[in-house]
């Protein structure tokens, strides 16, 4: 068999599948990548600076989106959404649905990579918190976007914001048991980066604690306090009213043990890291082993492989940061390359 | 609150009373994150001298004496609002409803000596009658605590707007009551 007649399907063109296509693309095996929205990049090509270098993430796709376009083996499907899968001997056949046309058919491929990524809880499960109810209530995707309308100067920085951590995390009676892992870090980035836009704006972050366990990722959430000055508060938010215009937030200071209030113009809600329910059909559909939440899981010992030809690489596993999704978006193209080179 | 800092020797191990209260209630406090959002949302942390935390704190310490004493047992209104926020589920009045009954049992040193007063003859209206009857109770009340017109200009007003009666009657039923009653003691009993 030759590199042409075995192709592999990377479901998603998030940051973990771009990696896993250009990987592969660059070896010269056929690939297929399906994104189902219209451009590629996910929910990294929304952001603004990361942690822990306030590092430039839509120049990070734009990087790699140039250069998986010099790639001859590699096919962009974009607007296409994998609906459907079915094991053949072999392979697998796809069913695809293009969102813009409405077409739909299916292709037969002989390696599956789940790179489909994750989705943000809906906080609105908390009416203490009032997300759908009030409008200056957002959650951190949400805030994303205002970010980007700061920078440019396109409306003006609210003078005083807080950020609630855990919303939906760490909380086994609305939400779930679990720490989403990527919240502090990207709480700490977007107050900060709120404070080098806008620095007389007042950020108040409300932790129980918070997790910088990767390289750099202690020094930056310190830097974030001492040197942007963003007022970190020990405290999980217990309410928030509608005050005049502001919107008052009720806490304890768990370190004074006390009862707080603080007003504010805007919240921000670090919602939980959820998979997404169509990745979940999927596998349902091949029989994979997902856990309790619905995150697919790769066998103990491979950080991606799944079952005999899937894989999986990023945020459809668990909440991973994005140089995390990319180290398994490239290991699952070694795994992908290792099968290919096995069958051949 | 000024609280004077002895320095105290935690167990490692469950303490008594959050052992106790695990095997009588099914509420462990293990599970407490010590986020603070009960306190946060308490409707009267203000007026309490240890919070729901740092109640939850407490029994995890083992701090038995402390808590039979605690001024907030007395004034927590059973509002049942942290359990609502409480990512743990931990039921916090469920607790309190528990030590407050210890306390009492224990004649200890509670300082709402007329709160104590006030369930108790609430509940004995409730065991002999069914039901209240507000007028009778405020009189018994201001009779236990010696102050015959404690709260006179409030019951005005409620009696003007007909929200008290003069007489009340007993429940139809009241021997589905008492049953319930002669249980509730069998239990206290054991404990
Ligand atoms: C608010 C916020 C801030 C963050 N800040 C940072 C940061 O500063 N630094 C950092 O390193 N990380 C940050 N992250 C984490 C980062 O977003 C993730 O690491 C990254 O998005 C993971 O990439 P992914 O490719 O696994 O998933 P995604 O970005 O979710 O991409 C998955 C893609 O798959 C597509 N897809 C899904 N299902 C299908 C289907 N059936 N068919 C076709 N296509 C499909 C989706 O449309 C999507 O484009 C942040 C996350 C959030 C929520
Ligand atoms: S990463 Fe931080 S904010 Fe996110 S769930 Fe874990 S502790 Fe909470
Ligand atoms: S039940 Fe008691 S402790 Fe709980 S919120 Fe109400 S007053 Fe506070
Ligand atoms: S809200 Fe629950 S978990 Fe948080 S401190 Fe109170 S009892 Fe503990």
């Amino acid at each position: 068999m030759s590199k042409a007649d075995t192709a592999a399907l990377i479901i998603g063109g998030g940051i973990a599948g771009l990696e896993t296509a250009l990987k592969l693309g660059q070896g010269g095996y056929t690939v297929i990548l399906a994104e189902k929205e219209s451009a590629l990049g996910g929910n990294v090509a929304k952001l603004h600076s990361s942690f822990p270098r306030w590092e430039d993430p839509q120049e990070l796709i734009k990087v790699k989106q140039a250069e998986l376009k010099t790639l001859p083996s590699v096919r962009v499907l974009a607007n296409t959404e994998i609906t459907g899968l079915q094991r053949q001997s072999g392979g697998f056949t796809a069913h695809w649905t293009d969102r813009a046309t409405q077409k739909s058919g299916s292709l037969p491929v002989q390696a599956l990579i789940f790179a489909t990524g994750f989705e943000l809880f809906n906080a609105s499960v908390y009416g203490e918190y009032g997300y759908g109810i009030y409008k200056n209530v957002v959650n951190s995707l949400e805030f994303e976007h205002l970010l980007g309308m700061y920078e440019q100067r396109a409306i003006h920085v609210p003078e005083s914001i807080a950020f609630f951590k855990c919303v939906g995390s760490r909380d086994r009676s609305k939400g779930f048991p679990y720490c989403s892992k990527i919240c502090c870090m990207y709480t700490a980035k977007q107050a900060g980066l709120v404070k080098k836009i806008s620095p007389d704006t007042q950020c108040y972050v409300f932790y129980m604690d918070y997790r910088a366990s990767g390289k750099e990722y202690e020094e930056f959430v310190r830097q974030v306090i001492e040197e942007r000055k963003v007022r970190y508060v020990r405290g999980r938010p217990s309410k928030v009213v509608l005050e005049n215009d502001k919107l008052l937030v009720r806490f304890e200071d768990t370190l004074i043990g006390v009862p707080m209030e603080a007003s504010v113009d805007l919240i921000v809600l670090a919602s939980a890291v959820v998979p997404r329910p169509e990745t979940l059909a999927l596998a349902r559909m091949l029989g994979l082993k997902t856990d309790d939440y619905g995150f697919v899981e790769p066998v103990y010992g491979s950080p991606v492989r799944i079952e005999e030809r899937i894989f999986m690489a990023g945020g459809c596993g668990f909440a991973i940061e994005s140089l995390g999704a990319i180290a398994q978006g490239a290991a699952a193209a070694a795994e992908v390359t290792a099968l290919f080179n096995k069958s051949e | 609150m000024i609280e004077t800092y002895a320095i105290r020797r935690p167990e490692a191990q469950e303490s008594p009373i959050a052992r106790q209260i695990r095997e009588d209630l099914g509420i462990d406090v293990a599970r407490c994150l010590e986020c603070g959002k009960c306190t946060g949302g308490c409707s009267y942390a203000a007026g309490f001298d240890y919070t729901p935390r740092k109640i939850i704190q407490l029994v995890k310490l083992g701090e038995f004496d402390k808590l039979l004493s605690l001024d907030a047992l007395w004034t927590c209104l059973s509002c049942q609002l942290c359990v609502d926020r409480c990512p743990s589920g931990i039921n916090i009045p469920r607790i309190m409803d528990y030590l407050r009954a210890r306390a009492h049992r224990a004649n200890s040193n509670i300082t709402h000596k007329n709160i104590e007063k006030f369930y108790e003859i609430m509940l004995s209206d409730i065991k002999n009658r069914g039901r209240i009857s507000e007028t009778i109770m405020m009189i018994k009340y201001n009779l236990a605590i010696k102050n015959l017109f404690a709260n006179a200009s409030f019951g005005k007003k409620l009696f003007l707007k007909g929200k008290l009666k003069f007489f009340s009657p007993r429940t139809h039923n009241i021997k589905t009551i008492q049953p319930l009653f002669r249980r509730l003691s069998e239990k206290d009993g054991q404990a």
